[in-house]
């Protein structure tokens, strides 16, 4: 797994698709939402917001969120 | 280097004969065009002949989405559209916020299309990537804006982008427009109309090829620093959560109860559309996705006094796919005239009354179908002035090539000093649009002292800027603007921001500069520009336009309807 937990806020989302752009230009070296592993569906009052089984928690996504809807959290390694 | 922004071809339907090709975009008219807006007047220009009406088939609607739609540049989803509009009978160019329309087209790998001809019955494009097919739209017609779009949503999915008409456009009124993805509005002057023509309810397109750009290393290193400039941006937060109310204050008390969430067209940092939730009354639970909720307040000015049938009123007009500056304008001059009894009480049919939420929704209805006095009204002033004569002439508001102006005694701005909008949509023979005049670049009432600053980021030239502000070097003179020399130069800068697909509104093309524009061009394209590079190709794109004005001719309506004092 990646290096950051990834909160989530719909409310704040604009579905502006800065976070496909960001993540399919990160990973495919092309501007292509439809193969960005973060998934946004804004539908007005709704907006649903999703990770692809692909997606490894990176957080490029969240860099470039101006909404806040994206926030990241680094994960604490624990020993046992 | 490689090409990058473009995404390559050009797709031409003809309605009429159901034919659909592809060709490859000519890289050699991108260097001269630009692209987006630029590269669309110039394909407009081969495209649509003289001598034809703006309703004919043979009257083109050419789409186009610059080189920066669908990158992750702030603000970049512009969408332009030309054809020969109904309302002034010459070539108009369109623009709107592409939502999710521009960076779909482009990712489905167009940058721009060319629809010819007229299809027998109603039809929707689809462009699924390769995928174009004309569809039956029977099921559509006669559908709202919104129904149309979410019901294209409902079947096809999302994410996908739609231009939709309602039954004003399908009907053929003059004042008609489509709408981009049910809530940015295309075509002031009766693009929605053209649409109507050619039974062309919608064209939705969806894509997965992606946008390459030319040189990533320069272009990332370009757009990290500018998304930083942005972000450090003092009033970035009080410009997402207000848009225009930053600049309407006293309205901003109505926008906290209806607002619910703020959208933004793809890549745009500091999304100004809106959807909006009536809290009560007899329209509660009503809501609304628009361009922007300053719009949903306009029928306050025009004579309704409740915010919610307000935004109601604007809910029935964007259904028909209605301008309602027009509407508005002709519902006072129809008003007028029965006053007069130049109508008299049969033929008016209705009560016609801008504050009443039922006359309004019965008149948007009988415009749109058509229906009695409506068939006429649906052709605009130059309708109701060829059907009533000269003795309706004094009764109608000022109008400029027979539109009502934006700015302007009558109109929805207000008018106390002549800006470069209130120029530039006399001159132009398209008449009033919103973006006649550059009114990204200036609103009337700002200061002058800010001007050189704006000045040297639309790349004006030190010598110029003297001569649009001549008393720049004696403070303690009032000061000058030369409005016709600004013009050019506004003119100027809204080209360079429509042919790379930038938004022109103030919040964001304030981030913008010629010169940045110039090098994230040349990053982007692999075209090499600088700003004398840029400087040409706009003027050469703004040249082709004049040009194209006059090759077309024919313009409907006299510049001023009418004489009138202006106080």
């Amino acid at each position: 797994m990646g290096k950051y937990t990834i909160q989530v806020y719909t409310e704040r989302c604009t579905g502006c698709l800065r976070c496909e752009l960001a993540c399919s230009d990160l990973y495919t070296k092309t501007f292509n939402p439809s193969k960005a592993r973060i998934q946004v569906t804004a539908t007005g009052l709704d907006c649903m917001i999703r990770f692809t089984g692909e997606c490894n928690y990176c957080g490029v996504c969240v860099d470039h969120c101006f909404y806040d809807a994206l926030q990241k959290e680094e994960k604490v390694a624990v020993n046992e | 280097m490689n090409r990058g922004g473009f995404a390559g071809k050009v797709l031409y339907v003809d309605l009429t004969d159901e034919e659909i090709k592809q060709e490859p975009l000519d890289f050699s008219l991108c260097e001269k065009f630009i692209g987006g807006l630029g590269l669309t007047v110039k394909l407009a220009y081969d495209n649509i002949e003289p001598g034809n009406d703006a309703l004919s088939p043979e009257n083109p609607i050419v789409l186009g989405a610059g080189p920066f739609v669908g990158t992750n540049l702030p603000a970049t989803s512009r969408v332009y559209a030309v054809t020969k509009l109904p309302s002034s009978g010459t070539i108009g160019w369109c623009g709107g916020g592409g939502m999710n329309f521009g960076c779909m087209l482009k990712n489905a790998g167009f940058d721009h299309v060319i629809i010819k001809g007229r299809a027998q019955k109603p039809v929707f494009l689809q462009i699924f990537d390769d995928d174009v097919q004309i569809l039956d739209a029977e099921s559509l017609w006669g559908k709202g804006v919104e129904e149309t779009t979410e019901a294209l949503w409902q079947e096809f999915g999302r994410p996908a982008g739609v231009i939709a008409i309602g039954r004003a456009g399908e009907n053929k009124v003059v004042f008609s427009m489509a709408y981009i993805d049910r809530l940015s509005t295309l075509g002031r002057g009766g693009f929605g109309a053209v649409m109507g023509s050619k039974n062309l309810k919608a064209v939705i397109v969806k894509g997965s090829q992606g946008i390459e750009v030319a040189d990533r290393k320069r272009y990332r290193a370009l757009n990290k620093d500018f998304l930083q400039t942005i972000r450090e941006y003092p009033y970035l937060k009080e410009w997402q959560e207000l848009g225009m109310f930053k600049s309407f204050p006293m309205a901003s008390e109505l926008y906290d109860p209806i607002k619910k969430r703020r959208i933004a067209c793809v890549s745009c940092p500091i999304g100004d559309k809106d959807v909006v939730e009536i809290p009560d009354g007899e329209y509660k639970g009503l809501v609304k996705c628009t361009t922007s909720a300053t719009n949903l307040f306009t029928p306050l000015i025009h004579g309704l006094s409740d915010y919610r049938e307000s935004i109601k009123c604007v809910t029935i007009l964007d259904e028909y796919g209605l301008d309602k500056f027009e509407f508005f304008g002709l519902m006072g001059f129809v008003k007028n005239l029965g006053d007069q009894g130049i109508i008299s009480k049969d033929q008016l049919e209705s009560e016609v009354d801008s504050g009443s939420i039922q006359s309004i929704e019965t008149w948007a209805g009988k415009i749109s179908n058509r229906e009695g006095l409506g068939d006429i009204m649906a052709d605009g002033f130059n309708g109701i002035l060829k059907h009533f004569g000269e003795g309706a002439v004094p009764y109608a508001p000022p109008l400029v090539r027979g539109m009502l102006p934006y700015a302007g005694p009558g109109g929805s701005i207000s008018w106390n000093l002549f800006g470069t909008m209130e120029l530039g949509q006399v001159l132009d023979p398209r008449g009033p649009h919103v973006g006649s005049g550059g009114s990204p670049t200036y609103f009337a009432k700002r200061p002058l002292e800010v001007f050189p600053r704006h000045l040297r980021r639309m790349g004006v030239p030190e010598e110029t800027i003297a001569r649009i502000l001549p008393r720049l070097d004696s403070p303690d003179q009032e000061q000058i603007l030369n409005v016709g020399r600004l013009l050019k130069y506004s003119h100027r800068w809204f080209t360079i921001l429509g042919s790379m697909g930038i938004c022109a509104r103030a919040q964001i093309n304030r981030f913008y500069n010629a010169a940045l524009c110039a090098d994230l061009y040349e990053a982007v394209t692999g075209i090499e520009t600088d700003l004398e590079k840029l400087r040409k190709r706009v003027d050469r794109v703004w040249t082709l336009l004049r040009m194209d004005f006059i090759k077309n001719g024919k313009y409907q309506g006299r510049v001023w309807q009418k004489r009138r004092r202006l106080t």
